[in-house]
């Protein structure tokens, strides 16, 4: 594996180059990551996996021209270096190795992030912000998302979900005012950021990334499943919605409301609600066994209670 | 049949866990003999699992399909969210602490 990133790097690179041994991280069961240094220039190299990839995500090709766009358009990321088609037999991208937390438990607890915390609600906002700006037609393969998608997706589980229904049930029969779509992260919460003391680092995980409204993006970090822990804190475990919110309608100028914070809100449990579903196929279906995977088939009754819990707000 | 996965189902994947990726790090003989041991008594436990009748969920399919036809009459709340408190005091008890 050494001397086919050694060839690939300096191929990329433009030079021959010296490497360090490269490690695979943990985590990504369709797509692997690992960490090498290529004369002291710290680097990861996103890989494709040995199994077949989720149908809803985009291919390596595909969010290495994401992540492009994004850097161009001066959102913080991990700086792209290019797409290689040939690492040891399948395709992979190169881009920089940030420095930081990136575990949600211990973003939300650490003491010394808590001048970090302090200031996320602003950067994570001004950050969306510039995702949401990213030109739509720069990115043509992107696909739309629509609430029958989630509805395909339980089908595809098959299991009797009566909470999840009721969620969807409610979101059909009472869309908020429709804005247009937007390039959304679609992952866009603690666990996909990169975290040091001076606070936000980079934005990581492009492979969600689709059009949709823009409220759908700011509300998928609300959702109590990424609160690791700090339920009280609504975003994401680090800090109220409100300065969030407030920052992102500033640089915007759209003008989000609460109503529609918390529909979205409620659309982000339904979504993750189901992806424990799929996630658990994965294992159940033989794809990718695993005890991970498959626990998190029983997590859906968390994600449940927390539908039911936010369905007894709105409907109050 | 209507929890996923199964208990049954999970005693599998975590054999195969253990079978896959601990056993064969464990050099010391003791803590390898009582691994094994370990292994074996999930074993029965995943046997007797599976020698129990199905569970039937077709009252559950029934109301799920109901909503999704948009038959929703007054109560339907409390009642998905009982059923669900019920499944969440196996699967993660202190979850609904979190709420308290």
């Amino acid at each position: 594996m050494r001397d086919a990133f050694q060839t690939a790097l300096s191929g990329l690179l433009g030079r021959e180059v010296e490497i360090s041994e490269p490690v695979l991280l943990a985590g990504g069961a369709s797509k692997e990551a690992w960490a090498v240094d290529a004369d002291g220039r710290r680097l990861l190299v996103r890989r494709a996996a040995a199994t077949v990839m989720h149908h809803h995500t985009l291919s390596l090709a595909q969010e290495f021209a994401v992540l492009e766009a994004a850097y161009e358009a001066g959102v913080t990321v991990p700086k792209p270096y290019g797409y290689l088609a040939d690492v040891a037999g399948r395709e992979a991208f190169v881009m920089e190795r940030l420095e930081g937390e990136t575990i949600g438990r211990r973003i939300v607890r650490k003491d010394e992030l808590a001048g970090a915390r302090e200031r996320l609600p602003v950067q994570l906002a001004e950050e969306l912000a510039k995702i949401h700006a990213i030109p739509a037609e720069r990115l043509p393969f992107l696909p739309e998302a629509r609430l029958e998608r989630m509805v395909e997706e339980l089908d595809e589980v098959g299991e009797p979900h009566p909470a999840i229904e009721l969620g969807l049930w409610w979101l059909r029969e009472n869309p908020p005012p429709r804005r247009p779509a937007v390039v959304n992260h679609g992952d866009f919460r603690i666990g996909n950021v990169v975290v040091g003391p001076a606070g936000l680092v980079g934005v990581l995980d492009w492979e969600f990334v689709h059009l949709d409204e823009p409220v759908r993006d700011l509300a998928f970090s609300l959702v109590r499943a990424w609160r690791f822990g700090v339920p009280e804190k609504r975003l994401g475990g680090i800090g109220d919605a409100e300065p969030f919110v407030e920052r992102y309608n500033e640089l915007t100028g759209r003008d989000v409301r609460p109503e529609e914070l918390d529909y979205w809100e409620l659309a982000g449990n339904v979504a993750w609600a189901i992806g424990t579903l799929t996630q658990a196929q994965r294992h159940l279906s033989g794809r990718d066994r695993s005890v991970e995977l498959a626990t998190l088939g029983r997590l859906s009754a968390e994600v449940e209670y927390e539908i039911c819990n936010l369905l007894e707000q709105v409907t109050a | 049949m209507s929890e996923r996965p199964t208990g049954q189902e999970l005693t599998e994947a975590i054999l195969e866990f253990l079978a896959g990726e601990i056993l064969p790090t464990l050099t010391d003989r003791r803590l390898r003999f009582r691994m094994l041991v370990a292994m074996n008594a999930l074993g029965i436990v995943h046997r007797e699992l599976a020698a129990l009748p199905a569970e039937d969920d077709s009252d559950l399919r029934e109301l799920a399909r109901r909503i999704r036809a948009g038959d929703v009459p007054p109560g339907t709340l409390p009642r998905v969210k009982s059923g669900v408190e019920a499944r969440l005091l196996i699967a993660s008890p202190q979850f609904l602490e979190s709420y308290r």
